[in-house]
């Protein structure tokens, strides 16, 4: 039982190569090991393609935009190719979604999953955390104690937090 | 009061065939009468009871407390105009002395009077009906509406009004693909019961409609059971076991789904009916409280967790075989 | 298994029974058919590029339907004359006004993709019909669009309408080597977000997949119509043999094995009797089943002693079934 079917993305043991049918590709890399990624896939493009490589500590407001403004001007053939952790990783790649591009002009490496962005539906608010699936960590919203739960949206590029002790009689 | 409780147990879709329940594909063509050892159901594909005007009340409310019930990406206006277009003559004919449909080329005009409404709207003219057409389709039939859209080989829930959710956030789960939105689901991926029910559906053709029934369990008359709220109801779960009320508030929550491929958007729209009947109302009918006590004393605990019946199962099924 | 009583009527049929209300040949060898139903009123809406499954004498045809897919009182098919085909052209070239024809209801398989930011449409020669469906509701539903029309000098259906509807939108080719530039120009420079559409002869939609992939297009992106000939085929008549009571059951030719089963009086638990929901699998003793359903597995299917008689059939002259 795979990848299709949970919303929670399994990210392959190895590591994607650049879409040889592509023309044109963005390569965004965050952090060392996730730029360490992307001049290795830059490398890997046949000649003649137009190649630009993004590098971010993490997917901020910054790179979002221009990963934004890339995507508006972009041709059919062009490709978008993320690595570094998750968290940065499903952030960009949920801008991407958003703006219209496809699951298969796509391709991500994942180089750790441990920090994750936690949706709160009773608050609305998205919290920062290193803890685990099934694990707990507080809204930084309202407070409340959310249960890390096995749920991932794609357009928010968060997993879905619920309260940990709503069924506890206080 | 009595007739208005007995015509609840008349009209509800008890969804039990046998003494044991797994989740499986059970698709059926829609406005198929079915009887029931109170009654029966399943005549129409809209329902509209006794709670018609109190439930639509009740969505109100919950929308303005919480805007982000109804979601519609933007690609999906078309679906929804498509959706409101297919339901209101439905809705007329379901109710003729009270509805009224007038059509003059895209100029429609509505008025129904159980709930005073009159509108005349432009389909396909956003301008004409500012709260969308997907709102305001919601605030004239009592189901929730979820609309798929179809690419790429799959369906995507890219549009819904969802205020009487059973345990989800329509708010969370936009954008999903069918097969994500049921990734908690236990058991049903190994089963391929959603990827089969994901296949049927693609399949649909413009116009046709299917249905089939889901149910779980809720604390008292609450259809807004939704992730968003889950610090207003689920305390409840626990309150309920040691509650010398539990037969009054306990109830089996019965989904009537219907699943129609829209004819000009393509998209596959999905409608949540809610019916929610007392374990004491159930119990007037001997069958029903004999066969809903098997199905909750066999069903396997992940199945029962996943619906969040853990807690008071066991006092409900000792409730119901105690009498 | 669940809820929901087996069902034991024959799934709606969906047969649509149609006049001819205008003929018109505005180009040699093509005819356009107006029809409404017999009896008047609304036929059904259709995604754009839906087609009929028309009974064309001993034929069965599919008809790219030419409108926007509103609801409609009536349809618009045009026909291209091939003097060498099967003769459901010659069929269709032979009615006149008041003439009735029985077809399917509309069957979509060539939508546009909603999330779609620009559609590029490619029509060849008498291809056009479901581009013009296309274009019609792209107008309607204020979609970006283009749509690049190759055809024989003098020999462009619907091209007046084409350039009323279109604009500058429509850009029309006598000659296929300008047709094909043209398509190779618009491939290799569209905004992120375009969908391509193709109809036409075989090696146009041959040059537009292989130029688009050639192009970095993902398959995602190129939507090509060819008419499903699985959606027609009525298969090769057999009989199965009933080895509990020894009764043998033809199956003729565009009879389902679970319909002719029920004729002779065998129930059969069914639901969607579309090959999806798994209710009506039956125990196979001897002889090979032709699986054409989507709900056995490949292990299911090699091992054969299964079939899911809704939708599937016998490889064999007859087929044993454990009844």
């Amino acid at each position: 039982m795979g990848a299709e079917h949970t919303s929670v993305p399994r990210w392959g043991t190895e590591r994607p190569a650049p879409d040889p049918s592509a023309r044109a590709l963005l390569l965004v890399g965050f952090g060392a090991r996730g730029c360490a990624i992307t001049t290795a896939w830059a490398a890997d493009v046949p000649a003649g393609r137009a190649v630009e490589v993004l590098a971010a500590d993490d997917a901020d407001e910054a790179v979002l935009a221009v990963l934004t403004a890339r995507i508006a001007g972009a041709r059919v053939g062009w490709r978008l190719m993320l690595a570094g952790p998750e968290a940065d990783v499903l952030a960009a790649r949920a801008v991407a979604l958003r703006a219209g591009v496809l699951d298969a002009e796509i391709r991500c490496a994942v180089t750790s999953t441990e920090r994750k962005r936690v949706y709160c539906p009773h608050c609305r608010t998205t919290t920062a955390t290193t803890a685990p699936v099934a694990g707990e960590t507080p809204c930084d919203g309202c407070g409340r104690r959310l249960h890390v739960y096995a749920h991932v949206s794609r357009r928010a590029g968060a997993y879905l937090g619920f309260m940990a002790d709503a069924e506890e009689v206080a | 009061m009595t007739t208005a409780l007995s015509s609840r147990v008349a009209r509800f879709p008890f969804p039990f065939a046998t003494d044991s329940y797994r989740y499986s594909t059970n698709v059926e063509p829609a406005r198929r009468p079915v009887t029931t050892a109170a009654g029966g159901w399943g005549a129409g594909v809209l329902d509209v009871d006794d709670d018609y005007a109190a439930e639509l009340a009740e969505r109100r409310a919950v929308l303005a407390a919480d805007p982000t019930r109804c979601q519609e990406l933007p690609h999906m206006r078309v679906a929804s105009w498509d959706a409101l277009t297919t339901l209101l003559p439905e809705l007329a004919d379901t109710l003729p002395g009270t509805t009224s449909l007038d059509r003059v080329g895209d100029r429609w005009t509505w008025r129904n009077d159980r709930l005073g409404t009159a509108r005349t709207f432009t389909v396909g003219d956003d301008d004409s009906l500012p709260e969308g057409p997907l709102a305001f389709l919601g605030s004239q039939i009592q189901d929730d509406v979820v609309l798929l859209d179809q690419r790429e080989g799959a369906l995507w829930a890219d549009a819904g009004l969802v205020t009487f959710a059973a345990d989800w956030s329509m708010g969370f789960d936009v954008g999903m693909r069918f097969l994500e939105v049921h990734g908690p689901v236990p058991r049903v991926h190994e089963a391929g019961v959603v990827q089969r029910a994901e296949q049927f559906l693609m399949r649909l053709q413009p116009g046709e409609e299917y249905r089939r029934t889901n149910w779980t369990m809720t604390v008292d008359r609450r259809l807004d059971t939704s992730t968003e709220t889950y610090a207003d109801w689920g305390r409840d779960r626990r309150l309920v076991v040691d509650d010398p009320a539990l037969p009054d508030r306990l109830h089996l929550r019965v989904e009537v789904q219907h699943l129609i491929r829209l004819g000009v958007s393509n998209a596959v729209c999905f409608l949540v009916r809610t019916h929610v009947l007392s374990l004491r109302e159930l119990a007037t009918v001997p069958e029903w409280r004999q066969r809903f006590a098997a199905v909750l004393a066999e069903l396997p605990d992940d199945m029962a967790d996943y619906k969040g019946l853990t807690r008071f199962r066991g006092a409900a099924v000792d409730w119901l075989t105690s009498r | 298994m669940t809820a929901t009583l087996p069902a034991r009527t024959a799934a709606r049929t969906g047969v649509l029974v149609l006049a001819v209300a205008a003929v018109a040949d505005d180009v040699p060898g093509i005819r356009t058919l107006t029809l409404r139903r017999s009896e008047g009123g609304p036929l059904p809406a259709y995604p754009a590029g839906s087609h009929l499954v028309m009974d064309c004498g001993d034929r069965r045809n599919a008809y790219s339907l030419t409108g926007d897919g509103s609801p409609a009182e009536e349809y618009r098919v045009s026909v291209l004359l091939c003097p060498d085909g099967d003769g459901g052209s010659a069929f269709v070239h032979r009615l006149a006004v008041g003439d009735v024809v029985t077809a399917s209801r509309p069957r979509s398989a060539f939508a546009p993709v909603s999330t779609a930011r620009h559609h590029l449409l490619v029509a060849g020669g008498i291809g056009i019909t479901p581009m013009l469906s296309h274009a019609r509701a792209a107008v309607r539903w204020k979609r970006s669009f283009e749509l690049l029309y190759g055809h024989r000098p003098g020999a462009g259906a619907h091209l007046d309408e084409l350039r009323d509807l279109c604009g500058d939108r429509l850009a029309a080719y006598g000659s296929t080597p300008e047709m094909l530039a043209a398509v190779r120009a618009a491939l290799a420079d569209r905004p992120l977000g375009t969908h391509v559409y193709v109809c036409g002869p075989a090696p146009l939609i041959a040059f537009v997949e292989e130029t688009a992939a050639e192009l970095g297009w993902p398959a995602e992106r190129v939507h090509a119509e060819r008419f499903s000939a699985a959606d027609l085929d009525p298969g090769e008549p057999f009989t199965a043999r009933l080895a509990r009571s020894g009764t043998r059951v033809p199956v003729p030719s565009g009879t389902s094995l679970l319909s002719a089963l029920e004729e002779a009086g065998v129930a059969v638990p069914n639901l969607c009797r579309q090959g999806v929901c798994g209710e009506c699998r039956v125990p196979v003793r001897s002889g090979r089943p032709l699986h054409r359903d989507l709900y056995l597995s490949e292990a299911e299917r090699a091992a054969g002693d299964a079939v899911m008689c809704c939708v599937s059939r016998s490889v064999d002259d007859e087929l044993e079934l454990d009844l």
